[in-house]
């Protein structure tokens, strides 16, 4: 504005709201949008299914716990990001490995938080519904998995912000044909400062959509509806 | 931790021994070529070679030295704009919304911007961190001070603290927890942008930097080399600083008690 520093790289305002809009209405940011959240919800699945999966077994084995647990928290505090390139040379550019990345980076997160979840679920409960005559199923079904749901949200939900962040970085890396990373990262090869604060303005209103239109519901049809979280 | 210390070695030994035995067996099949999946035993001479001529300590010294920045910045601005946030309600009207606003912004998001900001190099990995590490602070840092017993502050009141002693004395101490925790958070996120940081705006040295330029020439020996690294630095210190820090301060002071006790 004041002309201290160059309008090319601080664009005012008014400019990058008036490239949002252009970019909205040309179909632009919702076709990059839409291929990022595709690729979301297909690495998040997979991490999802797999870190429930490790999280239950040991939570529920003490011999997969003493094995997995080392493997998950080694693997934890790396990140995600730094498996990039390696997956790029094994899998190529392109979807397969932004997803894998993905799915790879939310899975820990989820598995940690299963963990504690099945471990926290009071002995008193499992006590009671085994004197009542429960079998193992119906005392994995009915007792363990909703107690350790609030934990398996949290983790749920770490996994998810985990897997956004990620999904980001990774499409600058893998050149993806389509997505919100690309396109702030292609942009910057155009000086095109107020695409890219358009872009990062999409990237942080998704961000928040995810955690109120997504998990906020969830857990008030689950966790608070069954009374076990108060909020 | 609940389990017996030598079933815990035993079992870590199994799962490591277990799977590197499978990669081994992977790598060795031929089924991929080997510049693909190097054996461990080239991986292992890879960090060899690099500790030996020293470039791996310049690498972590670089890194190390970024996220060191960046994280003294980010605890500089961040803890005080936090107890503000806390003590002073125009404060926090003024800058919740806008950290609930940025906070959800991955911070790799603004990589590209950052370097046309601040061009390649060192300064945009800092700012990186910087931006990484500040609202975990912010928020965590505000929490407390707003979690502080109020009973504590009234009983200090009433024995005729004035504020100022109410704040070193009481406000202080009590947020402290929180704003470890948030130092914590703040390691963990400002390691990933880094380590990302470091790939896209290369410079010369970085443990990201090694990574992504490797895999220009192949070496992933070398790239699976440093990714040990890194993930050995990021559990080394969540172990031993800010474990040794919770420790000496709010441990001791018994504000928190440890887990494992």
């Amino acid at each position: 504005m004041l002309g201290l520093m160059p309008a090319k790289l601080f664009p005012g305002v008014d400019r990058i709201v008036a490239t949002f809009v252009r970019l909205i209405a040309t179909g632009v940011l919702p076709v990059h949008a839409l291929s990022t959240l595709a690729r979301l919800a297909a690495g998040f699945a997979l991490g999802a299914v797999a870190g429930v999966i490790v999280g239950l077994l040991m939570g529920r084995s003490r011999w997969a716990e003493d094995v997995l647990l080392p493997l998950v928290s080694v693997g934890n505090p790396i990140p995600g990001l730094a498996y990039a390139p390696l997956f790029v040379i094994w899998f190529g550019l392109g979807n397969v490995p932004a997803v894998l990345i993905v799915g790879f980076a939310a899975a820990f997160p989820v598995a940690v938080n299963t963990w504690t979840g099945v471990r926290a679920v009071k002995t008193i409960w499992i006590r009671s519904a085994v004197a009542m005559g429960a079998r193992e199923r119906q005392l994995f079904r009915k007792v363990v998995l909703p107690g350790a749901l609030p934990a398996v949200m949290t983790g749920l939900r770490l996994g998810l912000a985990r897997a956004w962040r990620v999904l980001v970085a990774v499409e600058m890396l893998t050149a993806v044909p389509l997505g919100l990373g690309w396109l702030i990262f292609g942009a910057r090869e155009f000086l095109a400062t107020d695409v890219m604060l358009a872009g990062i303005a999409v990237i942080g209103l998704v961000g928040i959509g995810l955690e109120k239109l997504v998990f906020e519901p969830l857990e008030r049809a689950t966790v608070v509806r069954w009374g076990m979280l108060a909020r | 931790m609940r389990l017996p210390r030598a079933r815990a070695v035993v079992g870590a030994m199994i799962a490591f021994g277990v799977s590197a035995l499978a990669w081994e067996v992977f790598a060795r099949s031929g089924s991929l070529p080997p510049a693909i999946t190097p054996p461990l035993e080239a991986i292992a001479a890879a960090l060899g070679r690099m500790i030996a001529d020293g470039t791996m300590f310049v690498h972590v010294g670089y890194t190390l030295a970024r996220i060191g920045v960046g994280l003294a910045l980010a605890t500089l601005v961040g803890v005080p704009l936090g107890m503000l946030m806390g003590r002073f309600k125009p404060v926090e009207r003024f800058v919740l919304p806008l950290v609930s606003v940025l906070s959800p912004i991955p911070s790799l998001a603004w990589v590209p911007l950052f370097i046309l900001w601040f061009g390649l190099g060192n300064t945009a990995s800092v700012a990186l961190v910087l931006y990484a590490a500040l609202f975990p602070l912010v928020l965590n840092t505000w929490t407390g001070v707003c979690g502080v017993n109020r009973l504590w502050i009234r009983a200090a009141e009433s024995m005729g603290a004035g504020s100022g002693a109410i704040f070193r004395h009481v406000v202080l101490p009590g947020a402290l927890p929180f704003v470890i925790a948030g130092l914590r958070q703040a390691f963990a996120r400002g390691w990933i942008a880094v380590v990302g940081g470091e790939m896209i705006a290369a410079t010369r040295w970085g443990l990201g930097w090694v990574i992504f330029d490797s895999k220009e020439f192949l070496n992933t020996d070398v790239m699976l080399g440093s990714l040990a690294v890194i993930g050995l630095l990021g559990l080394g210190v969540e172990r031993l600083v800010f474990a040794a820090l919770e420790r000496r301060t709010v441990e001791r002071w018994g504000l928190m008690r440890s887990a494992r006790a």
